[in-house]
């Protein structure tokens, strides 16, 4: 039995090898070449995040994607073409997989498979979205209701004091509290905290968690990435007590009364548009990725000189 | 002796309700789901308009006003199951006929246990697969952008043959000896008498196999998100993008919020008729059989 077992998984296996082999053979402009292969005059592959993610409302919103009238009318244009990917990691394998592929992601999350354009001439860096150069930058928010528990509020204290706000800096994000007075550890109290919300806040949040726990040992956060909305949802519904979310919060999610949230800005992000690693591409202005996500342009030499 | 009986009939009325529970649990839960998406799907189909709903060619939930047209996920349901039959019926039957009446027994030993495990992965894994393998393959073989109906055909095709091949293996198997036996005494070959005589006698239970294949494609989720595009517009060709209804419950519940959500829980009371439907189907199928 083990054998045969063996012998199948061999089998898979080489099947598996032959065809992404036989895949990268043939018009992939790959690995050895470079950029050289780069086919300018390929369809560009827009890959866009699902409606109602908080990544693609900033995006959309800020590079003119999102198209507002007076009446308060709003059309989001990104191109029907666009294949939509739930997720940062996803949006990411798909770029990297793809030579002719662009996508937008969390600044914080970038890394060496996938490759960041310049917007406009300017970097996408942390530093470039502090001095506002940056132009696609978005706010992190935490959200509670009243009454959090001792060591909650000791948390979010921790948060924005310049300890907590270094940890953000550290970690790719931007800070935001200007002067932020050091955090005063000697309370310690002791307690469970439980935060719950958004894929692209939970990153950071863990760092948080971890400094914190190394300064306050009688505390324990919990963190449980959801979405945004959920992470809202569950902060008024009790079930955590502190949500995350990395847009801005809902005048309706908000409340009134005694169960009205409070919500507060932790960080900025930048979100990077990214590439391909073999894609030629380098710098592009906002119009030009408006007309890439509009689907005005529709291969690279559309952008590229 | 007549105490005995007094609690062998106790145990025989506990042990009575406790298998009643467990039956009523699964019933249980089939009439819980369906409250809960009848009473959250059909306000929201009321509040959108019946037919702006299920015929709406724009799904743009987040614009002002938005738009809540599910035809193209219907559509993009529609035809990656329909490619999913087209790629994984004819491998499965074959698959089946061979291992109930051609299969050498040792190769029957490795056949079975590896059509089985290709039932126990779960799909998320056969969805990186498609990601890694498929995704380049048919972008590099036959063109576009390698995220299309055809790929997500190709690895639902795959991932239906378990539900295909053992059904319809049973089928097969279930067929007297008597038909095959006097099939070959009235002169016919193996072969003959495999194909017009056995295959046909199971034609309902082959006909089951593929109806359950259909309602196994249709209602997969992870693996289809991951190779399909996800475009959400009318499916304009076998090489670009596609949404499936559950592609589009899955991908968009997590941020969704007020009518958008519940536009999301009205496409899964759409996807729920539609498995309705099939098994409807099925059961007439069954009917049949007996």
């Amino acid at each position: 039995m083990k054998k045969f077992m063996t012998l199948i998984l061999a089998g898979v296996g080489s099947l598996a090898v032959c065809l992404s082999g036989c895949g990268t053979d043939g018009t992939d402009p790959d690995s050895t070449d470079g950029g050289s292969n780069f086919k300018k005059d390929s369809e560009i592959s827009v890959v866009s995040r699902e409606e109602g993610s908080g990544t693609r409302d900033a995006f959309t919103e800020l590079t003119g994607v999102l198209v507002k009238d007076d009446e308060g009318n709003k059309s989001d244009n990104t191109t029907a073409e666009a294949i939509i990917i739930d997720g940062t990691q996803g949006v990411m394998s798909n770029v990297a997989g793809d030579p002719y592929a662009i996508g937008y992601i969390s600044m914080g999350s970038l890394n060496e498979t996938i490759k960041a354009v310049k917007v406009g001439g300017v970097e996408a860096t942390a530093a470039n979205v502090k001095n506002e150069t940056y132009k696609l930058s978005r706010p992190f928010n935490i959200v509670n209701k009243s009454g959090l528990s001792e060591v909650a509020q000791d948390f979010v204290k921790f948060i924005l004091s310049k300890e907590g706000q270094q940890v953000i800096n550290d970690n790719g994000y931007i800070s935001v509290v200007e002067n932020a007075e050091s955090y005063d550890a000697a309370s310690k109290p002791e307690g469970k905290v439980a935060v719950a919300g958004s894929s692209s806040v939970s990153p950071v949040m863990e760092k948080l968690k971890e400094a914190y726990e190394a300064i306050n040992t009688n505390a324990k956060i919990e963190i449980q990435t959801t979405d945004s909305s959920a992470g809202i949802t569950a902060a008024k519904e009790g079930t955590c007590d502190i949500g995350m979310a990395s847009r801005a919060v809902k005048d309706s999610e908000i409340g009134e009364g005694a169960d009205a949230l409070t919500s507060t800005v932790i960080a900025m992000d930048g979100i990077a548009v990214i590439v391909n690693n073999n894609n030629v591409c380098e710098d592009l202005t906002m119009d030009q990725i408006k007309n890439i996500f509009t689907g005005e342009a529709v291969t690279w030499s559309d952008v590229l000189e | 002796m007549v105490r005995r009986i007094g609690v062998k009939n106790i145990k025989e009325i506990v042990m009575q309700g406790v298998f009643l529970i467990a039956a009523l649990v699964s019933v249980l839960a089939v009439a819980l789901i369906c409250i809960f998406l009848f009473a959250n799907g059909i306000p929201a189909i009321s509040k959108i308009g019946f037919f702006d709903f299920i015929l709406g060619k724009t799904w743009a939930p987040t614009d002002v006003p938005a738009s809540y047209g599910i035809l193209p996920m219907i559509m993009g349901s529609i035809y990656i199951t329909a490619g999913a039959i087209i790629v994984g019926v004819p491998i499965g039957i074959l698959t089946a006929v061979f291992m109930a009446r051609f299969c050498p027994p040792k190769l029957y030993k490795v056949l079975k246990p590896a059509v089985e495990l290709l039932a126990g992965i779960p799909s998320v894994v056969y969805g990186f697969f498609g990601l890694i393998v498929l995704v380049p393959f048919v972008r590099n073989t036959f063109g576009g952008r390698g995220s299309s109906i055809l790929t997500a055909s190709l690895l639902l095709g795959i991932m239906i043959l378990p539900t295909i091949i053992g059904v319809s293996e049973s089928a097969i198997r279930a067929v007297p000896e008597s038909y095959y036996e006097g099939a070959l005494a009235l002169g016919a070959t193996k072969e003959r008498s495999v194909y017009r005589a056995v295959v046909p006698a199971a034609k309902s239970g082959i006909m089951a196999a593929i109806v359950l294949g259909i309602g196994r494609a249709i209602g997969e989720t992870m693996a289809v998100v991951l190779v399909a595009g996800n475009q959400d517009r009318m499916p304009t060709g076998i090489l670009k993008g596609a949404r499936t209804l559950t592609a589009n419950i899955v991908l968009e519940m997590g941020y969704a919020a007020e009518l958008h959500r519940e536009a999301l829980i009205a496409t899964a009371v759409v996807l729920f008729v539609f498995i309705l439907m099939i098994n409807l189907l099925l059961s007439v199928i069954k009917r049949k059989v007996k």
